[in-house]
């Protein structure tokens, strides 16, 4: 049978193969024998026979080959002589091999490494099932022009879900701290506030007990909560009888209904570990004016992102019609929920990176296949005796093809190495706050994809550039090769062009990646050192909720802060404290609709905002915030005294572009709270280093005091330990 | 004496099949029944007899085993195998069917067109 001959044939050659070549060296012995006495027959002298037997045959080594290529097993048996041939060649000259794996090793490295973030965040779906069909919806204000996450007043949010037909679940959410007070020392766990149906639109099935019910949405039945299991195993010790279990949050009891699985993260939310529902009572369902829910639904199967982005905007534009007041101007987008999550990553960064890096690829596998091709060169005269003894062109080409594979794939092995590092290196510089918005908290798994990825553009260019000594050596005349003396490098025209022209090619991608990466620190020193607006050295942060329940009068809530501040203040290693409701950087943040006592009435929408923050004596001081006009917040402010506001410059341009801010008015016409401006502050960046900050109210914390408030400290240097004498003071 | 033609690539295989039908030789034995058989007229290359003989081993048609040759040197022999046999058949038949087309062709003239 043909296939079973040809099976034999093969193993015989490989198992057996001296003595296939000796068989061979016989056989043709026998043959120029056999020819050289016919040719004596005929009547020629023996030895003139013998050499005419042998002329005729023809070259006896080209011809072996030849048979060899027909036994079969042939390639498998070239390519175990070329790589112990291309190995030898590799030890002969560590200077060449150590220069080139160290480049390629670079090269690929650094692609790997980003290539693993890019397979992380962008790639690899969400790990919710179907994460493709997940619209998370924004708001948008056609008239002004922006987009916001925050979408949704409850109204507006509840009008949404009744309407739509396109998402099996509209769900919304906020994030919300939680004081955690029992079992265990009080914490400040960060979680969410969530609609009922938040788990099942998200797909996501506790391990442990159960999902929210719709009735647990309404006031007095909405004191449950579902823990991470992150949460369970550490403050609970992964007690098996966590379901039913009761726990003090906020200083009341909830009781526990449910578990999550390990691996669930909701980016958006951050490192959340407790989830409660949103309960609200009528009047909170009809609110329309304050929007703090963030939405995202699940698409129904068959249903596009297009047709319930035109339903979404349909309903809109009827509560734009329904409610003027506020929602003029207002619509709604859809937006899958990978992109919402690649924005806060910072994925588009990551895909510059990736080209960037992929030039310097380029660039190392240019100057391999220099070095490479000045080598060939000067093996050019091995190339002729080669050919003299049978090889075929296809034959040296495989040849050099595997000496530059393995030179590829040892720079990947190494590069592989380098990545490795790298990934572990940038995991540890991300700050352990924005982990919780990062995909898998910031870590790339280096796994199958980008291992096959890694060996993939290995090989390939490692075949590319090592075809291009490959292509040098075909032209090649034997008996010039052979005459040169032996060691002594030509180039020949050709080669020296090649050179030329991976020298400029080389220069030329080096430049752009020179310039881009410049240009990439430049703007990233610029935001930095562009100045935050206070000094951040030395000051330690301490965010605090008190429970409202033992705390529950303005002035006691008022009383404990002046109490815990003075205590602070009290420590050693403090030089100065204060406390703010919301801080530059900190989780969260107020704005509200401010208005000049004495202008017209904004229209509906028009308003202007302002970011709305109370703060204590000293923060202006603590936080170093230079004052520019008028004056801080004073001890005169306190309850009783008219209300004192202090605004940014921001502000005080956008408001009082030709005047003196300083006497007039400003209210909060929503709450109702009027204040007399008292001074002006610089500005200060809020969220990002990028953003132009926004306009900024300063109330005085001893007029409106509040429950959840930051307290700043400054120490004369780094001290951690007086992290735990805060602590203790408060 | 003839003109003595260049086989054509290809049909080696055929002629040595062919050859080896008649029995068992080796490879000197096969060039030399080729020539006498075709009176002189086909000489084949020495050089691309033993790659095809190798080729058709690799393939199955042919067996090789060593042996004493007519003037007591040791020699490879070559024979055919059934798989050999059958493969001679089909294509001494495709030969004929090619040659008498070539042939038709070739006789036509030009009324018949």
């Amino acid at each position: 049978m043909k296939s079973l001959a040809w099976l034999r044939s093969t193993v015989n050659s490989l198992l057996r193969r001296s003595r296939v070549e000796i068989e061979m060296d016989e056989e043709i012995r026998i043959h120029i024998e056999n020819r050289a006495d016919d040719l004596v027959k005929s009547g020629m002298p023996r030895a003139e026979a013998e050499r005419q037997a042998r002329i005729e045959f023809g070259s006896r080594e080209r011809f072996k080959e030849e048979c060899r290529e027909e036994r079969g097993g042939f390639w498998l048996e070239t390519l175990y002589s070329d790589l112990k041939f291309g190995l030898r060649m590799l030890r002969r000259s560590p200077g060449f091999t150590a220069v080139a794996v160290l480049t390629l090793a670079l090269g690929i490295g650094a692609n790997t490494a980003i290539f693993s973030y890019v397979n992380t965040w962008l790639i690899k779906p969400l790990p919710y099932p179907e994460a493709d069909r997940l619209m998370v919806m924004l708001s948008h204000d056609t008239k002004k022009g922006w987009t916001s996450k925050d979408v949704t007043s409850t109204a507006d949010f509840l009008d949404y879900q009744q309407q739509n037909t396109s998402f099996e679940q509209l769900a919304c959410w906020t994030s919300w701290d939680f004081n955690l007070t029992s079992d265990g020392p009080p914490d400040r766990v960060e979680g969410g506030l969530v609609s009922w149906n938040f788990f099942q639109a998200l797909g996501v099935k506790p391990i442990l007990g159960r999902a929210f019910l719709p009735g647990e949405a309404q006031p007095g039945s909405s004191h449950v909560a579902i823990l991470s299991r992150g949460l369970w195993q550490n403050r609970f010790a992964a007690d098996p009888n966590i379901i039913g279990r009761s726990v003090r949050l906020q200083g009341e009891v909830y009781t526990v209904v449910g578990i999550l699985p390990a691996d669930f993260h909701f980016p958006l939310m951050g490192a959340a570990n407790i989830w409660s529902p949103i309960a609200l009572d009528d009047k909170q369902r009809a609110d329309r004016n304050s929007s703090w829910l963030q939405a995202f639904g699940r698409l129904k199967p068959g249903v596009t992102r297009e047709q319930a982005g035109a339903e979404i905007a349909t309903i809109a534009a009827r509560l734009q019609k329904l409610y003027p007041q506020t929602n003029t101007n207002l619509t709604s987008l859809l937006s899958p929920m990978t992109d919402e999550i690649g924005k806060n990553e910072g994925a588009e960064q990551v895909m510059i990176d990736f080209w960037i890096v992929g030039l310097v690829l380029l660039i190392a596998c240019a100057n391999v296949a220099n070095l490479m091709l000045a080598r060939a060169t000067g093996r050019s005269k091995e190339f002729a005796v080669r050919g003299a003894l049978g090889a075929s062109r296809a034959r040296i080409i495989r040849q050099l093809l595997t000496e530059s594979l393995l030179l590829f794939s040892a720079g990947g092995a190494v590069g592989a190495l380098f990545a490795a590092c790298g990934v572990r290196w940038v995991e540890n510089a991300i700050p352990e706050r924005i982990r919780g918005y990062l995909v898998n908290y910031g870590r790339a798994d280096l796994d199958v994809t980008t291992f096959v990825y890694t060996f993939g553009i290995a090989l390939f260019c490692g075949t590319i550039f090592g075809l291009v000594p490959a292509f040098e050596s075909w032209g090649l005349d034997i008996t010039h090769a052979l005459k040169e003396a032996g060691g002594r490098v030509s180039g020949g025209y050709r080669a020296a062009r090649t050179l030329r022209l991976f020298v400029a090619s080389e220069i030329g991608l080096a430049v752009v990646v020179l310039i881009s990466t410049a240009l990439l620190v430049e703007s990233l020193a610029h935001m930095v050192y562009e100045g935050l607006g206070f000094q951040s050295q030395n000051v330690m942060v301490t965010q605090l909720v008190i429970p409202p329940n033992k705390y529950s009068s303005p002035s006691e809530v008022r009383n404990f802060y002046d109490e815990a501040l003075t205590r602070i203040r009290a420590l050693p290693e403090v030089i100065s404290a204060g406390a703010s409701e919301y801080i530059p950087f900190g989780d969260s943040n107020e704005v509200e609709h401010v208005h000049v006592v004495g202008r017209p009435p904004a229209e509906p929408r028009q308003e202007q905002g302002a970011q709305y923050t109370a703060v204590t004596l000293d923060y202006f001081s603590t936080m170093q915030i230079p004052l520019l006009r008028g004056r801080l917040i004073e001890l005169r402010d306190g309850p009783g005294a008219p209300n004192a506001a202090v605004i940014n410059e921001t502000l005080a341009r956008e408001q009082f572009p030709n005047e003196d801010p300083i006497g007039q008015q400003i209210e909060i016409p929503l709450q109702h709270r009027v204040w007399t401006i008292v001074g002006v502050v610089q500005d200060v960046k809020q969220f990002t280093l990028s953003d132009e900050p926004e306009p900024q109210l300063y109330a005085s914390a001893a007029q409106f005091p509040s429950a959840y408030m930051s307290i700043v400290s400054r120490t004369a240097r780094r001290a951690p330990e007086v992290t735990a004498a805060i602590r203790d003071a408060i | 004496m003839t003109e003595q033609a260049q086989v054509l690539p290809g049909t080696l295989d055929l002629l040595i099949l062919k050859a080896v039908s008649l029995g068992p030789l080796h490879g000197y034995g096969v060039l030399l029944r080729i020539e006498q058989i075709s009176g002189r007229a086909l000489l084949i290359e020495q050089g691309a007899l033993y790659p095809a003989l190798f080729r058709l081993v690799r393939q199955g048609f042919l067996k090789a085993s060593w042996g004493t040759s007519d003037n007591n040197r040791r020699a490879k022999f070559y024979e055919l195998t059934l798989a050999g046999r059958k493969r001679l058949q089909i294509e001494a038949h495709e030969w004929n069917r090619l040659a008498t087309a070539i042939a038709a062709v070739l006789g036509a003239r030009p009324e018949e067109v």
